[in-house]
């Protein structure tokens, strides 16, 4: 856990709401951890749950899933469905021995761009706290 | 509890119906305390038929591995019913296929007999090793009576049995056509095996444990092949395009691969303790899905296998679900 | 694919937006380095026309296949770039973009960070860009018909608008005649129009239009299909009269053996009415109709010696062997106009309104004072010789609104202009009555209502804030008790009429329209709007739109003006006579489907369904995706246990390589 650790954090973001909260906080220039790198789905319904152990197993060091705010999805019922699945999946992760600061969730809403700084800043730190994930990491093979 | 010749009878009436293509239940195995799954397609075949402790597969299995071969043009597929011996858990299994679809209420006949929990074969074979006879047993109120080569010994329950029926809260069948014996008083209320420990462990302490555990998988696939509730014809485990996990075996790939299939239990695994009995490698499986029912009871009060027309766990949500983990 | 991916990127400077803080040669030269990638170029505003000319240039001449544009976000110019794939003759599903500006360039100051990350998100694109496939837009015929669930004002604008514009338009009413609650009104606040008389040349309108098929009497039964598409069931209650031999003379109902003694809803049950009756006498159509549940022929097979009204029918249109009759029709979009229900407030007992006669709602109050009501509009209270006009009359407002007790924690809306209305009508009719109204706050928000609720003051009415807690009965006299919070002093106020200003509440049977129409339900449990600001009148289905109080409570204006936005909504499929469908739809693989149901359960759109097919010889069950339903939002997928349900551009496959390159440690 040297200080020099820059975490390597992914993050799945819903296209209505999170996506939209963190063009905000570009628009208004605001500045936050370079170390969490973006990938848009349509809505955090979307987003299966093995996508999490998918990341930390390729080289994420944490995870971050981020949606509407509960009765603003843009499909209605995305993001209570995944509110529960990833409730459950973060409880397995945890269970197994994964540091429960490498997975998190959020609401961001599209007029949210100080909580999306916000939300990176926390993230960004808490993996920092634990170093790099390398319980199940996935080894690339030099054939 | 129930006698052996109704059970055969009863078993043969059933084979006798012209709907019927066969029944499953278990017969006698080959040595010591093995117990195979049997196909009475006749109704003599009946006769082979036992019902013991020793009987610790889970029957609901065989109605989703059941192959459908493709069929010559013209031919009809034989829509014959398939009979089941199911007790507690395995009807549970039977009533979670039916919530989604596995199964159809029509194709099955569901023979329910009470139980009394299935002992653990590695429990068993630490204090009495098996030998080449093959052996018997039966419940008898708080214990187990071992009949080895016409020894009888009687062997307290909580010592050999499955830590899963240890704490079975379902012993006897949640849905049957017929019913046979007399119910069973439940003997336990709460409690998950072996979860408290590492609950109450650190996440170094936790991944230490599991760690070893994983490292000695070598991906025989039994633990999914022994559950009735793993019946995807192409499961996604191990799939190639996209490729969610490498076909290789380490402790990456095994620990990608356990924490999947956990997930994909939730809400639909019925704690029948097959996965952790099938295990060559004497990993405990249950410790991992009995943390998962644990929180599926506590935190969504679900309980798979109880309600033939519930909603699955996995295609419902509750609008007060709790957020406390959400930034 | 049979094709090999050759893809295109570009990377765009945005003047010095990005190329401030990302070095933008660097990130050129390393996407050059990337599997798959033919070509790489850098321009200053890869939106403007000499940007895209590069890309249609570059596709044309380099045959590229796939295109990825490093720039601002896709919610930006997504729109733009595809249209530019599109002018080139490729599909422009193709393209991907790698938001450099928003999330890198704009957010970190410090080149040092910003470049690698932006390299990383380049990688991202380009590995799902090699796995995009191409996509058709389709586009489904639409029926340039319309149907409008409700005859009430919201209804009946509707449908003339839509009528207006040339479009056929089936109006459906569950009552005899169309007018809803507006009909129920005397006066209308603020500018004190006579409701039946600004609504009943509507109300003829809607009769008379040669585009507008009228079925009153009628409810729907089943809707199916999707917008443009929809097929409906509408059964036509049997009113046991010949509607075309009916001359609305009025004998029958004269004659009735149960005349006059039947609760008539119109008259907020305080008047009474016969078995064979017409609602209103503005009623329109103006056709009488048998009620089924108190016509004694009807109820128990006999009436006297033979059916008197059939007797005294000069036109022989009393027919008691008529059935009801179901008819199907096909319409591009559906209005959900159903109206309101107003509270009941049995459920405050302590205001005493099932204990005292003279403690009524404000829907009967406005019965009272109608002209067409059940007192001729002398607005008498008691029976008989007991009948006079009341001297002490008080309201309270907020019954059965901003209230958790009874679950409705909402603001109706209308109540305290509709009080304010009521007391001047009061003071109108008797100008020596006391007029107190007890409030908790005066909304007169609304264009004249403040004017008004000044002019109902300065005409004496009395205004006490506080809320009383009780109404009980002393000697003859009606005691309100309630704290007068402005002075904190406790009263007693005697009262000869107590009106409950009750407030507006979704109908009890809106369970059935939502059912019909899988609509859904705000926290209030009216009706729920697609988006509270922007789509005030969509529905989350397409080509279902709302009206009226059914949405949440309004008074005429706002309804008449979501009435008239619902109806321009609705004619967009109408005139287009086509619709179109999301082309990044879900898509099943048949052989890995077993039918589980769990993607049918989860989609909020039910737009899936398993059918069955016949695989090899056997009967399987499989999912199967309703095309025009389908939103694209991906639930499905991941409730999928065997992964074979999947939405377009956003497949397993095509996430997958993006985690991947953003798991590489640079």
């Amino acid at each position: 856990m040297s200080e020099q650790f820059e975490p390597n954090i992914v993050a799945f973001l819903c296209n209505w709401c999170s996506y939209a909260g963190a063009d905000l906080a570009g628009t208004s220039r605001t500045h936050y951890p370079a170390n969490l790198k973006v990938i848009r789905v349509m809505c955090t319904g979307r987003i299966n749950p093995l996508f999490v152990l998918n990341a930390l197993q390729q080289g994420a060091d944490g995870v971050l899933v981020s949606g509407c705010h509960p009765g603003d999805c843009h499909y209605m019922e995305g993001n209570m469905y995944a509110r529960r699945r990833f409730r459950l999946m973060k409880d397995l992760l945890e269970y197994l021995g994964v540091d429960s600061r490498r997975f998190h969730m959020s609401w961001v809403s599209a007029s949210e761009g100080g909580k999306w700084k916000e939300v990176v800043e926390k993230v960004v730190d808490e993996v920092s706290e634990i170093g790099p994930f390398e319980q199940f990491k996935r080894e690339k093979i030099n054939w | 509890m129930v006698d052996l010749e109704t059970i055969r009878k009863k078993a043969k009436e059933i084979v006798s119906r012209e709907d019927v293509k066969h029944l499953i239940g278990w017969r006698k195995g080959t040595f010591g305390y093995r117990v195979t799954p049997y196909w009475v397609e006749a109704p003599e075949d009946a006769e082979e038929l036992v019902y013991s402790p020793l009987c610790n597969t889970n029957l609901a299995t065989y109605l989703t591995l059941a192959e459908k071969l493709p069929l010559p043009k013209g031919q009809e597929p034989d829509r014959r019913k398939t009979a089941l011996l199911v007790r507690g858990c395995d009807s549970r299994a039977v009533v979670q296929l039916l919530t989604e679809r596995g199964v159809d209420r029509e194709q099955v006949v569901l023979l329910g007999l009470p139980c009394r929990g299935v002992v653990d074969l590695r429990k068993l074979k630490d204090s009495y090793p098996e030998d080449n006879e093959v052996a018997d047993a039966e419940w008898k109120e708080d214990k187990i009576v071992l009949n080895v080569s016409g020894e009888k010994k009687e062997i307290p329950r909580e010592e050999v049995l499955d830590d899963h029926c240890l704490v079975c809260r379902y012993p006897n069948p949640v849905e049957a056509d017929e019913t046979l014996g007399e119910k069973v008083e439940p003997w336990a209320e709460e409690s998950h095996p072996g979860v408290e420990e590492l609950e109450n462990a650190s996440f170094d302490k936790r991944w230490d444990f599991w760690e070893k555990e994983f490292e000695r998988c070598i991906r025989c696939y039994a633990c999914r092949n022994a559950c009735p509730m793993c019946y995807c014809e192409d499961c996604i485990l191990d799939r190639l395009n996209p490729t969610w996990i490498y076909r290789s075996n380490n402790y990456s790939e095994n620990t990608a691969f356990h924490i999947a299939r956990a997930f994909h239990l939730v809400g639909r695994c019925v704690s029948c303790g097959a996965c952790e009995r099938v295990c060559p490698a004497g990993i405990p499986l249950g410790k991992i899905n009995q943390k998962l029912v644990k929180e599926v009871r506590e935190k969504y009060e679900f309980e798979p296998g109880t309600d033939p027309e519930g909603v699955p766990f996995q295609a419902s949500y509750n609008p007060q679900d709790q957020e406390d983990f959400i930034l | 694919m049979s094709e090999k991916p050759r893809v295109g990127v570009y990377v765009c400077h945005c003047g010095i937006n990005i190329a401030a803080t990302v070095n933008v040669e660097e990130v050129v030269e390393f996407a050059s380095r990337l599997p798959g990638v033919t070509v790489v170029r850098n321009y200053a505003y890869m939106c403007s026309d000499p940007g895209q000319q590069l890309v249609r240039e570059d596709i044309e001449n380099e045959n590229l296949n796939r295109i990825v544009v490093a720039s601002c976000s896709p919610r930006m110019h997504e729109i733009t770039f595809r249209r530019t794939l599109q002018d080139a003759g490729l599909n422009p599903y193709y393209l991907e973009m790698a938001n450099i500006r928003e999330h890198c360039s704009w957010v970190h100051p410090d080149s040092e960070e910003a470049t690698p990350k932006a390299k990383k998100l380049v990688s991202a694109a380009v590995s799902k860009a090699r796995m995009l496939e191409p996509l058709e837009e389709k586009e489904v015929d639409s029926e340039r018909t319309a149907m409008v669930i409700g005859g009430g004002i919201a209804g009946i604008q509707s449908a003339l608008d839509i009528a207006d514009a040339g479009y056929q338009v089936y109006l459906v009413e569950k009552s005899p005649s169309v007018g809803g609650r507006m009909a129920q009104l005397d006066k209308t606040f603020p500018t004190l129009d006579c409701s039946a008389c600004i609504m009943t040349p509507k109300m003829v309108d809607v009769a008379n239009h040669p585009n507008i098929e009228l079925m009153t009497y009628s409810e729907v039964e089943e809707v199916n299909g999707f917008i443009g598409n929809f097929e409906v069931k509408v059964r036509k209650k049997a009113r046991y009269v010949d509607i075309d031999k009916c001359n609305g003379c009025g004998e029958c109902a004269d004659n009735c053996r149960v005349k006059n003694r039947i609760p008539n809803e119109f008259d907020a049950n305080v008047g009474k009415r016969s078995a064979i009756y017409l609602p209103f006498p503005q009623a329109v159509p103006a056709k009488f109709t048998v009620d089924p549940d108190h016509c004694l022929y009807l109820t128990k097979g006999k009436c006297g010696k033979g059916p008197k009204c059939q007797e005294v029918c000069g036109t022989g249109a009393i027919d008691f062997e008529q059935q009801d009759e179901e008819v199907e029709v096909k319409v591009g979009a559906i209005i959900v106009a159903t109206g309101f229900d107003t509270f009941d407030p049995s459920n405050k007992p302590e205001y005493g309104y099932q204990d005292y006669p003279n403690v009524i709602t404000g829907l009967e109050m406005e019965r009272l004072v109608a002209a067409s009501g059940p007192t001729g509009g002398e607005l008498l209270i008691g029976e008989g010789e007991n009948a006079r006009k009341p001297k002490k009359v008080a309201f309270i407002q907020c019954v059965g609104s901003r209230d958790a007790s009874v679950g409705n924690e909402y603001c109706s809306r209308v109540c305290c202009m509709y009080t304010a209305k009521q007391a001047h009508l009061i003071k109108e009719k008797v100008p020596d009555a006391e007029v107190t109204v007890y409030y908790m706050d005066v909304r007169a928000f609304g264009k004249g209502f403040e004017e008004f609720y000044d002019r109902v003051r300065r005409e004496g009415i009395r205004y006490v804030r506080g809320n009383p807690s009780e109404i009980f009965k002393k000697d003859d006299k009606l005691i309100v008790k309630v704290e007068d919070t402005l002075t904190a002093t406790p009263r007693e106020d005697e009262a000869d009429l107590v009106v409950l200003a009750v407030g507006l509440e979704p109908r009890q049977d809106a369970r059935g329209v939502i059912d019909l129409l899988r609509l859904s339900q705000t926290s209030d449990r009216f009706f729920m709007e697609a988006h509270p600001k922007l789509y005030p009148v969509d529905t989350s289905t397409d080509g279902v739109f709302l009206a009226g109080c059914a949405q949440g409570p309004k008074d005429i204006p706002d309804t008449v003006a979501q009435a008239k936005g619902a109806a321009a909504s609705a004619m967009i499929p109408l005139s287009r006579g086509k619709v179109k469908v999301e082309a990044q739809t879900a898509e099943v693989n048949e052989a890995t489907c077993r039918g589980c149901g769990f993607c049918t359960e989860v989609c909020p759109y039910s737009a899936i369904e398993l059918k069955t097919i016949n695989w090899f010889g056997h009967e399987v069950n499989v999912a199967e995706v309703n095309e025009a339903l389908c939103k694209g939002c991906g639930t499905c997928s991941a409730a999928c246990l065997s992964n074979s349900i999947q939405p377009r551009s956003f497949r397993d496959s095509q996430i997958m390589p993006q985690i991947a390159a953003l798991g590489v440690k640079s």
